[in-house]
């Protein structure tokens, strides 16, 4: 047996290949491409005719494919000869050629035939009009970057006066180029160290390979030169080296090129000549990145303590973000690092404190608090920093092994300050306080970013003195009517999880009763805002509804005031909200509350208008009824998760509740609602296995329809209609559902007989015990595709018959249904033969067609 | 001002950079991808630091999903967490559609790597609907109003304006004359000069009719919503005027949904439904019914409406493999479909189709295209440069060379800069910024004064000391200036020595220096102080200070 990424090869080989069939489309295809009467084709097309290039000469290195298919050298022969290709058939060629000469023995090929100096060296494009369009120049590109797979391409490349062509092309108007041009050369000097044998270095007396030298003494010589925007794209290029598998693999190379240009690097930095210091810091952190540096002591660590302190806080937080999620890195530059993230939140802390207090989060900065201070007071940088800080800490909060201890009780605060300041009840006293809280009042950027920080700082410990004013602080938000529906929904997202913690800490009375107080807060402004006009709310209101059920169902606090509470009531009514989004929102919500009202062991009694019965006849209703999909796959999957929690009582009445939904799901015309109900199956079969079968999990020996519990199982199974369902979904339009179903089949299968069987199906004659399973077998043997299953009745299949279901779940074969449905359309839509064939039919339609919306 | 774009027939995304603010315009997918390519590559938009904190607001012109398409990846996937605006029946219609294609996506090819239905309701909920011709603060600088576009339902052309400076977006051929700095405008038909609409719904009408009439199934494979109640109200006004009797089914199941947002959004249909609506509701169809799956082998004619629009799932495909084989029967296909789906092959000639499992669908019924596409064409373009006069002109969502041939035609004619940006290239746009500055009251009455008379077709050269101060401008005196900075006049007196060979006696080429310069230059000249020494003054040098 081959290991299951040999098959993935295998196959992935197979669909690539170049069939016949291919082969003989291939001449006709080329010729309209090289013929310039014909009309562009989509560009589509010929992106997808590269990627089957590209997989193709992945999988066949050889000459073959260029010298068993001459139309390939011929097709670049004659866009050559065009006296003036047009640029989308001239980008199409230089892509086909390098993907071609991406082997060795292809390019030699292609250079006997004396195709690659044409259009890569210089009497190529390069000089000529067609070089004016980007996509040209970034053709030319990605030509060059496939063929550098061998190294008989290196040389080619630096003898054609390419790398100069390259080196322009870093500074291209069009990104993608610049972009293009800067990840060849990376590619490059990678590619060039590789492939030559490695050789002692010393610091001082290196021997780069010819092509990598070339690209070094370009960068040095950017470094070097009075025009700023090569000094950029030559620290962007580094960046990339250093961020590249270059800064990881090669120990030796990195740490000379590294020492060859540091002095530079520095002198950038504190004479600050140019003005690339975000491009700066980034460097500094791939190489920070970088294995030689890691974890030691020196000049580098030196260089990356005093960028922290020069740059600004807002150039030095990615840096300094990026230095604390190093696993290497000396601690001394992590603390360095997080002080410079915390100033701005010690500025907040410091300008809200009374003068004598001394309220700060830092015992000393890094650098100047003047500058952060300067930052904070203006409107226009103030929300940007604190956005750009509070982006920073919500990252490190996410990291599971941060090595430095983050001051959370002072990070509460701070966050509670700010979120103060945006809503206007704090107002301090000091001057830059009350210049913050002017700038900050109802920016929805910053309270939005504050509120994520706030909901992540809920997972750390030590909080919880001051748990009691941070829900007041989130409370007010909540009931706030200046709250945008964004903030509400941070709101909320916060809030849930701030009271899980609450949960957690409710032991003593004295917290027992700050959490009913804290809850009742909760639950009154949760029915204001259930009631909002804006769906918004609403929707995001029931979401936290069903949050705080999910996390706090077992609390007997959060019961009580939920029960006491006029929310039940409301989010009944919201079943019959006119946005379906609302509707399906109050479905999740109602299923998720009758988990406490109506299917608990100790349910209380809630009045009239929550009983059991009439939910699940609501949810019934709304199931066939409502005209839109998110409702009704709403139900589906409560109905599911009642099924699996056990809720839906005795056996007979689970088997009514399957057969009731299923039946309304089979015609639904929501392909996921349809889903859901296989879903439902599939849970209501393993149930019952599990309830009727005596040993669930064990094999059965051969077919024992005669046992009992098997046949009491297959009653049940077509009591609820279950067959009837499945085989019809089978044939469903939507290949989904029949890949489902025939999942569940194979399942059920598998239960009523041997392992054995399921590869050797029987063949069935019709006879009364199984009237129309043949023509069942026929049907779908045809393929479940032929569709027309559904419609005609089956053809006296019965379906409820436990009889003639045994023998048709032995007789289908169900794996090579299986297989067929996993195909899926991408079979007939993505192979590499119907791409040729459209691109043949295209050619010569009419254009109109391209160039409607959708 | 900055400006680059994703542009291409197949998706619009356009970053806009003016006056320091960052908009994204529009937020579109191309559908003839299954990878990444699908999307834009907002990497490329910032290197360092966040979207969110990078742009300033995304602003969304209509529904389409070249236009929409990647709304909820940027934000769910991507992170872009900062304002989206868009209309209120965009962000009606919006979801409806790409909750469409989610499921066509997901159904097709099994795709894991694309935005959930959670994904596109909470990107929903992160947009702020805009009313028409309502200016809606982004910031204290930036602000967008929209204006009715009348491309699609709920379509809008947005104008947006940092101070002085402005952008006009539209995908529409109808504009104010609001003079903006730049226009931008999709070119999808650049060169084209199209039939009228109503020409093409008469061909639409006629081809119905004829198969209806022949006994024949028409097949009509559309999105959700949009063309399709479009087409809804032509059969369904037409089978009234002619009393047609075979029915006409529409299989998606959002007709409801699609209808009441018609309804809801009366306002912003075109003006014959608008006129229609008064004596009858529109949307309250009497031929067009729900479809039933077993409906599709009843014998006798028919019209089905069917999604998807590409026919390469569901019920239209399953619809088309059941009609194909009958020569009276008709598939008309309303819009663009992409490479690789049963639509593009059989609008490409091909008659016989590789269905799964190898077999061989003969197509026999009549294969049409009819494109409804309401994008400007050509003469539109022009049109909407005379009416908004704009200053630039930048062509966006058109094939290079169709848009180079219009960019030409743009400048010959209106004399304005056109620019159309390749893939990723950047287009600077310069612009005369025009800078309020407040004078104060004291000094225009000096000024006034002195001269001769105002006069209001003359513009007036004013002098002054100019103040900035917290982002404001002011001309006042320059006493005042003095004053209200707290600083003393200085005098700089300027001199130099020169020395001059000449055989005189010094005080006789003292004079004669003096007399000379007294006759060449206006200046105050001081008398010779001493004998060797000419002084010139040209009044006191005042110190202003700009902070």
């Amino acid at each position: 047996m081959c290991d299951p990424q040999s098959r993935f090869v295998a196959r992935a080989r197979r669909r690539f290949a170049m069939t016949r069939e291919c082969a003989a489309l291939l001449p006709g295809v080329c010729a309209a491409l090289a013929d310039p009467r014909q009309p562009g084709l989509d560009d589509t097309c010929l992106e997808k005719l590269l990627d089957w290039f590209r997989s193709l000469t992945w999988f066949d290195p050889t000459v073959e494919l260029v010298q068993d298919n001459p139309c390939l050298p011929e097709l670049i022969t004659s866009v050559l000869a065009l006296p003036d290709p047009s640029p989308g058939i001239l980008s199409f060629t230089l892509q086909l050629a390098g993907i071609l000469a991406s082997s060795e023995s292809r390019f030699q090929h292609l250079q006997e035939e004396k195709l690659l100096g044409r259009l890569f060296g210089q009497e190529g494009p390069r000089g000529g009009a067609a070089w004016e369009e980007a996509s040209v120049r970034s053709a030319w590109l990605k030509g060059v970057h496939s063929m550098l797979h061998h190294q008989p391409a290196l040389p080619f490349l630096c003898s054609t006066g390419a790398m100069d062509v390259i080196f322009t092309l870093q500074g291209d108007p069009s990104l993608f180029v610049a972009s293009a041009a800067s990840q060849l050369l990376v590619h490059m000097l990678t590619f060039s160290l590789e492939s030559e044998t490695s050789k002692a270095l010393s610091a001082k007396d290196c021997d780069w390979p010819v092509c990598a030298q070339m690209i070094v003494k370009h960068i040095q010589e950017s470094l070097q030169s009075s025009s700023a925007s090569h000094i950029e794209q030559s620290l962007k290029l580094l960046s990339s080296l250093f961020g590249s598998c270059f800064g990881s693999c090669y120990a030796a190379w990195t740490e000379v090129l590294w020492l060859d240009i540091a002095k530079q690097i520095e002198s950038f930095l504190l004479e600050e000549t140019v003005q690339a210091q975000p491009v700066l810091a980034n460097l500094l952190l791939n190489v920070a990145r970088s294995p030689v540096f890691c974890g030691t002591e020196g000049s580098f660590w030196a260089l990356v303590t005093s960028a922290l302190e020069h740059l600004t806080p807002v150039q030095a937080g990615p840096l300094a973000v990026g230095l604390l999620k190093l696993c290497k890195c000396p601690q001394d530059v992590r603390i360095q690092a997080l002080t410079v993230l915390l100033q701005p939140m010690d500025c907040i802390l410091r300008a809200a404190s009374q003068p004598l207090e001394c309220a700060g989060l830092l015992d000393e900065s890094v650098s100047d608090p003047v500058a952060v201070e300067s930052l904070l007071s203006s409107k226009t940088s103030c929300a940007g920093l604190l956005c750009q800080t509070l982006a920073h800490l919500e990252k490190l909060l996410s990291l599971k092994h941060l090595k430095v201890d983050l001051p959370c009780v002072s990070l509460l605060r701070s966050l509670m300050t700010i979120l103060q300041f945006c809503n206007g009840f704090l107002s301090p006293t000091s001057p830059l306080g009350s210049t913050i809280s002017r700038n900050l009042i109802n920016c929805f950027r910053v309270q939005k970013s504050a509120l994520d920080v706030l909901a992540a700082l809920s997972e750390k410990k030590d909080c919880d003195t001051l748990i009691g004013s941070l829900f007041d602080v989130l409370l007010a938000y909540l009931q706030s009517p200046n709250s945008s529906p964004t903030v509400l929904k941070k709101t909320f997202q916060a809030t849930s999880k701030w009271l899980v913690h609450l949960q957690e800490l409710s032991s003593s009375n004295s917290q027992q009763q700050q959490t009913e107080k804290i809850l009742e807060g909760v639950f009154l402004v949760l029915q204001k805002r259930l009631c909002s006009p804006c769906w918004e709310v609403r929707d995001s209101s029931l979401e936290f509804l069903t949050a705080m059920v999910k996390c706090l169902r077992d609390q007997k606090e959060f019961r009580q005031c939920l029960l006491s509470s006029e929310v039940l009531r409301l989010t009944e009514n919201l079943l019959e909200d006119p946005e379906s989004y609302v509707r399906a929102s109050a479905v999740i919500a109602v299923g998720h509350l009758t988990l406490i009202t109506c299917f608990a062991p100790e349910s209380p009694a809630t009045g009239s208008q929550y009983n059991k019965e009439s939910i699940v006849a609501k949810l019934q209703e709304i199931l066939s009824t409502d005209s839109e999909g998110f409702p009704r796959r709403a139900v589906i999957s409560i109905f599911t998760k009642w099924l699996r929690e056990g809720c839906t009582g005795r056996l007979e009445d689970t088997e009514q509740f399957v057969s009731r939904a299923i039946q309304t799901v089979e015609h639904d015309l929501d392909w996921e609602v349809r889903l859901g109900g296989l879903e439902l199956v599939e849970v209501f079969c393993s149930q019952t296995i599990c309830q009727l079968a005596q040993c669930p999990y064990a094999p059965v020996s051969s077919a024992v329809t005669s046992s009992t519990p098997q046949k009491e199982l297959l009653q049940v199974f077509c009591r609820a209609k279950l067959f009837g369902f499945l085989f019809g979904s089978l044939c469903d339009c939507d290949k989904p559902v029949g890949q489902r179903a025939c999942d569940v089949l194979v399942g059920l299968r598998g239960h009523f007989y041997p392992m054995s069987t399921l590869e050797n199906p029987q063949e069935v004659e019709d006879s009364p015990a199984g009237r129309g399973i043949a023509w069942l077998q026929r049907t779908l043997r045809q393929g479940s595709l032929a569709q027309n299953f559904p419609t005609d009745g089956g053809d006296g299949v019965d379906f409820q018959d436990p009889e003639s279901m045994m023998l048709a779940l032995g007789a289908i074969d169900l794996l090579e249904l299986h297989d067929e449905l996993n195909k899926s359309s991408d079979h007939v839509e993505e192979s590499p033969q119907s791409l040729l064939q459209d691109i043949l039919a295209t050619v010569g339609t009419i254009e109109d067609n391209e160039v409607d919306c959708y | 001002m900055f400006c680059w774009c994703f542009p291409g027939v197949s998706l619009v995304c356009i970053l806009v950079s003016i006056a320091g603010k960052n908009v994204m315009l529009d937020c579109g997918m191309h559908m003839g991808y299954n990878d990444d390519r699908r999307f834009p590559d907002f990497s490329y938009i910032t290197q360092n630091g966040r979207l969110t904190d990078f742009l300033d607001c995304v602003i969304i012109s209509h529904f389409h999903l070249d236009h929409c398409g990647a709304l909820p990846y940027f934000s769910e996937m991507v992170g872009y967490d900062g304002p989206i605006y868009m209309t209120h029946p965009t962000k009606a219609i919006c979801p409806i559609l790409l909750e469409d294609y989610r499921k066509i996506t997901v159904d097709k090819k099994g795709e894991t790597n694309f935005f959930t239905s959670q994904m596109i309701k909470d990107c929903m909920k992160k947009v702020v609907a805009v009313h028409l011709h309502q200016t809606v603060q982004v910031d204290e600088e930036l602000e967008i109003k929209a204006y009715y576009a009348g491309h699609v339902l709920g379509a809008a052309m947005f104008q947006i304006r940092v101070g002085c400076e402005s952008v006009v977006y539209t995908v529409t051929a109808w504009i104010d004359k609001c003079r903006p700095d730049l226009l931008i405008t999709e070119s999808t038909y650049a060169t084209t000069i199209r039939d009228s609409k109503r020409c093409r719904e008469r061909d639409f009408l006629k081809k119905v009719h004829e198969t209806v009439e022949r006994g024949g199934k028409v097949l009509i494979p559309v999105f959700a919503l949009g063309r399709a109640q479009e087409l809804c109200i032509l059969l369904e006004t037409f089978w009234e005027r002619m009393n047609l009797k075979a029915p006409i089914y529409f299989s998606t199941g959002l007709t409801e949904k699609a209808n009441h947002y018609y309804k809801l959004f009366i306002t912003w249909t075109n003006q014959k439904i608008r006129k229609t609506f008064v004596q009858r509701n529109m949307f309250e169809f009497k031929h067009i019914k729900a479809f039933d799956r077993a409906f599709a082998d009843n014998p006798g004619p028919m019209v089905v409406f069917a999604t998807p629009g590409m026919l390469h799932a569901g019920q239209s495909l399953q619809i088309f493999r059941k009609w194909a084989g009958n020569e009276k029967n008709m598939v008309i296909m309303p819009g663009y479909c992409v490479q690789g789906t049963v639509g593009h092959k059989i609008l490409s000639g091909q008659r016989k189709l590789e269905m799964e499992g190898r077999q061989i669908l003969e197509v026999k019924m009549q294969v049409e295209y009819m494109s409804f596409s309401a994008h400007a064409d050509a003469k539109g373009i022009m049109q909407l440069i005379r009416q908004a006069e704009p200053r630039n002109v930048l062509l966006v969502h058109g094939e290079a060379k169709k848009m180079e041939f219009l960019k030409q035609k743009i400048e010959q004619e209106f004399n304005v800069s056109c620019f159309m940006p390749a893939n990723g290239e950047t287009t600077t746009i310069l612009t005369n910024p025009c800078i309020p500055v407040d004078i104060s009251l004291g000094l225009l009455k000096r000024e006034t004064a002195i001269g001769p008379a105002p006069d209001a077709k003359k513009p007036k050269l004013m002098h002054g000391s100019l103040l900035m101060k917290d982002n404001s401008f002011r001309l006042v005196s320059p006493e005042q200036a003095l004053k209200e900075l707290g600083l003393a006049e200085h005098q700089l007196r300027f001199t130099c020595r020169v020395h001059i060979q000449d055989p005189r006696k010094e005080h006789e080429t003292g004079l004669r220096v003096y007399n000379h310069l007294k006759g060449a230059i206006q200046w105050w000249l001081h008398p010779p102080a001493g004998a060797d020494v000419v002084q010139l003054e040209q009044g006191s040098w005042r110190r202003c200070s700009f902070l």
